[in-house]
């Protein structure tokens, strides 16, 4: 399973040999080429560039139907006919040429998560990135940047149809692998977590929220997936992305620790050591964890519920044999904090801009109505951005709901959580707890349209979006 | 949903209720989660009602009846409730009335359905002087939707006496409906109609039915209360003319990481 290629984390930080790849198939339908042209080195270069010659990756949007289990098979769209879609490893600085076919019956679009590549294909038709129309074929070309863990997804809206948007199956990893990788680990593990059959609910709160009847590692449910195999002593990094359309997730890994390398594919500045992992609706985790436990374990959600759902997968020592024991269901936390720099964020920002996020009750039987500022997308006033400038943006978040706030083309420092000053830490989504307020800091450097919003899929087709444009 | 009978008996029809106004509810078709347990108190006053002893059976004008409901989640499709019903009136103190069981499954919501489904089966037993039926059994089917602000439930609910004057009468058809409005997140409002109406195989003339309308307010003020309050009309005969029903539920979950972010 080996595809001995070397994955820079940092510049003291990567991967030299990769074993146990275990997304399914995923060689049947990655189509791999040489990666043609010089790299451009200056990142003024990124920019939409006519295809030319033969693409690099192809990607078939088609619907497919996929074994969760042997007992439960479901019907979805997918990237090439698997779920997952095929990993795609790029090279930062590199030009690639994708050629997407739409063989579905509406328009798609694929958005290419965490990329700072130009709004024409990021992937998001309210930025301007143009739609693939039913039965049509595009090429799309740019430089990726930066290096790291990101992935690749639907970005059409879905409202209460579940074949649509995230509820389908069209996701998949994107590495971007950067230029040169001198640090060696043993092995390299992607783990997928995705839920799967969604209904709506009635949420705790009194609106409708959805829920998932089964759930997924890497395609498989727990217990019907490749176990990941390792050796005591050996160093495995786990690439790890949550891309639930609505759905928070902890992970665990019973008689071992993750450190905590990146986080959405951006090193941290400290690699602190945690018990969990958890990862909101398309965050990404990169850990290192020492296999020095020998048994039979379940890496997984440690909540019964979700693990009893699926989401979870084996990891089986050599030799080792027996029943897997699974994470225990104890009390779970999780601070951004813990992977930042000790000392607060001391450069003061160019214009301080404060986004509040409200909801609107429609009903018990609907959907919420999400504002930012008072108003829902696209009725929502257009942010206006400078290049160059520093911005703080304050999310303030008076609902009672956690919100993983995405802004497409850009990372942005954590600087303040809820009222507890941070710094260091670059992400493109970050949970905003309840009633609370999270500050990061923006720095205005990829002109273009730019789209902010909360990346549980109910909540952007409910208005929770709004569009920044530079001026 | 049992509502009062008022001595069916005085009008020489072969109709009664097991149950007196001990549990005024339509139900819906949610069960309660896995590892939380329910625990209601239902109040309802009868101020205008049954006068007389009737068979043996104590008088329901101004008697206030008591239950107490719990409720335990077993699966995320199944629970069982058990009940214990009291009876408070002048002359007779508070008196202990019976208790029933009443497990319940629903359509799991995986099912994707485009209504919610359960069904429900009560039975237990109640003291003579307070029920001429005194073991009782019943499945009552739920069916409930929620558009938008409305909400509508129907439990078409089916009765069958064990053991009293009524074993022969087979089985009676007693519906329940709910219509109510989201007024806000926290206050709904609607109306809720209990119906008996006899005997499957020999429906009883309107006179001799029992039809009660509640308008009734639900108050959603945390997902840890259930609170519910209505004034009852009986227009017929046969039914006790004026109850106020309240309903205070209180949840508690077992499973705090159940709903962790």
């Amino acid at each position: 399973m080996s595809d001995n290629k070397n994955v820079l984390l940092h510049p003291h930080l990567s991967v030299q040999h990769e074993e146990a790849l275990s997304l399914a198939s995923r060689r049947a339908f990655l189509r791999r080429a040489v990666l043609a042209g010089t790299a451009s080195l200056i990142p003024t270069a990124l920019c939409a560039q006519p295809p030319r010659g033969k693409p690099d990756y192809s990607l078939e949007i088609a619907e497919t139907e996929w074994a969760l289990s042997p007992k439960k098979r479901i019907r979805v769209a997918a990237y090439n006919g698997q779920v997952p879609g095929p990993l795609l490893r790029l090279t930062e600085g590199r030009p690639v040429t994708v050629s997407i076919t739409n063989r579905l019956r509406h328009e798609e679009v694929v958005h290419w998560h965490g990329q700072w590549i130009p709004s024409e294909v990021d992937g998001s038709m309210e930025e301007g990135t143009p739609a693939i129309a039913p039965g049509a074929s595009t090429s799309i070309r740019f430089t990726p940047r930066p290096f790291g863990l990101h992935w690749y997804h639907t970005h059409v809206a879905a409202h209460r149809d579940f074949s649509l948007g995230l509820y389908s199956g069209q996701f998949g990893v994107l590495l971007v692998e950067p230029r040169q990788n001198p640090a060696p680990w043993d092995g390299e593990q992607f783990l997928v977590l995705r839920d799967w059959e969604p209904y709506f609910v009635s949420s705790d709160d009194g609106s409708e929220m959805v829920d998932y009847a089964a759930a997924s590692i890497n395609g498989r449910m727990l217990g019907h997936g490749e176990p990941i195999q390792v050796r005591p002593g050996q160093r495995m990094l786990f690439q790890i992305l949550n891309a639930s359309a609505t759905q928070t997730h902890w992970l665990a890994l019973p008689g071992h620790r993750f450190q905590v390398l990146a986080l959405d594919g951006r090193p941290v500045p400290t690699q602190a050591t945690v018990e969990y992992l958890r990862l909101g609706p398309a965050e990404r985790v990169t850990a290192l964890v020492t296999m020095n436990a020998p048994g039979v374990w379940v890496l997984g959600e440690p909540r019964a519920n979700f693990r009893n759902a699926g989401m979870g997968i084996v990891v089986e020592y050599a030799n080792r044999t027996g029943e897997p024991q699974h994470p225990r269901d104890s009390a779970l936390r999780w601070d951004y904090s813990a992977f930042a720099h000790d000392t607060p964020a001391t450069r003061k920002p160019d214009v301080t801009m404060p986004l509040v996020f409200t909801s609107r009750f429609e009903g018990h039987g609907a959907l919420d109505r999400w504002m930012i500022n008072g108003k829902s997308f696209p009725e929502t006033d257009p942010v206006r951005l400078t290049y160059g400038l520093r911005y703080r943006l304050q999310f303030i978040n008076r609902s009672t709901d956690p919100h993983p706030v995405h802004l497409h083309r850009h990372a942005f420092e954590l600087v303040s959580l809820q009222g507890r000053p941070t710094s260091g830490i670059m992400k493109d989504v970050v949970i905003v707890e309840p009633n609370t307020t999270t500050e990061v800091d923006l720095v205005a450097d990829n002109p273009g349209n730019t789209l902010f919003h909360c990346h549980q899929q109910d909540h952007m087709d409910s208005g929770f979006m709004d569009l920044f444009r530079y001026a | 949903m049992k509502i009062a009978v008022l001595s069916l008996a005085l009008f020489a029809v072969p109709l009664a209720l097991a149950q007196g106004n001990y549990e005024i509810q339509v139900y819906g078709s949610e069960t309660q989660a896995p590892r939380s347990t329910m625990v209601e108190l239902h109040s309802n006053y009868t101020a205008v009602g049954q006068k007389y002893f009737i068979d043996g059976v104590s008088p329901t004008n101004h008697a206030e009846h008591e239950t107490i409901e719990i409720t335990q989640g077993l699966t995320p499709w199944a629970e069982v409730g058990f009940y214990i019903f009291t009876s408070e009136r002048s002359g007779n103190g508070v008196q202990w009335v019976g208790d029933h069981i009443r497990p319940r499954v629903r359509v799991p919501p995986g099912w994707r359905w485009p209504v919610g489904v359960s069904v429900s089966m009560e039975m237990g037993y109640q003291r003579a002087f307070f029920s001429a039926d005194t073991w009782t059994w019943e499945i009552r089917p739920i069916v409930d939707k929620s558009v938008g602000r409305w909400y509508f439930a129907v439990n078409p609910a089916l009765e069958r006496t064990w053991h009293g004057p009524d074993v022969n009468q087979g089985v009676g058809f007693s519906p329940a409906v709910k219509i109510s409005y989201d007024f806000t997140k926290q206050i709904s409002g609607g109306v809720e109609y209990y119906a008996d109406y006899g005997s499957l195989t020999h429906i009883a003339s309107l006179h001799d039915q029992q039809q009660q309308i509640f308008p009734a307010i639900d108050l959603n003020v945390s997902p840890k209360w259930e609170i519910n309050f209505g004034v009852g009309v009986g227009p017929t005969a046969a039914t006790d003319h004026w109850i106020v029903k309240g309903i205070l539920g209180r949840r508690f979950d077992w499973s705090d990481l159940g709903r962790q972010h």
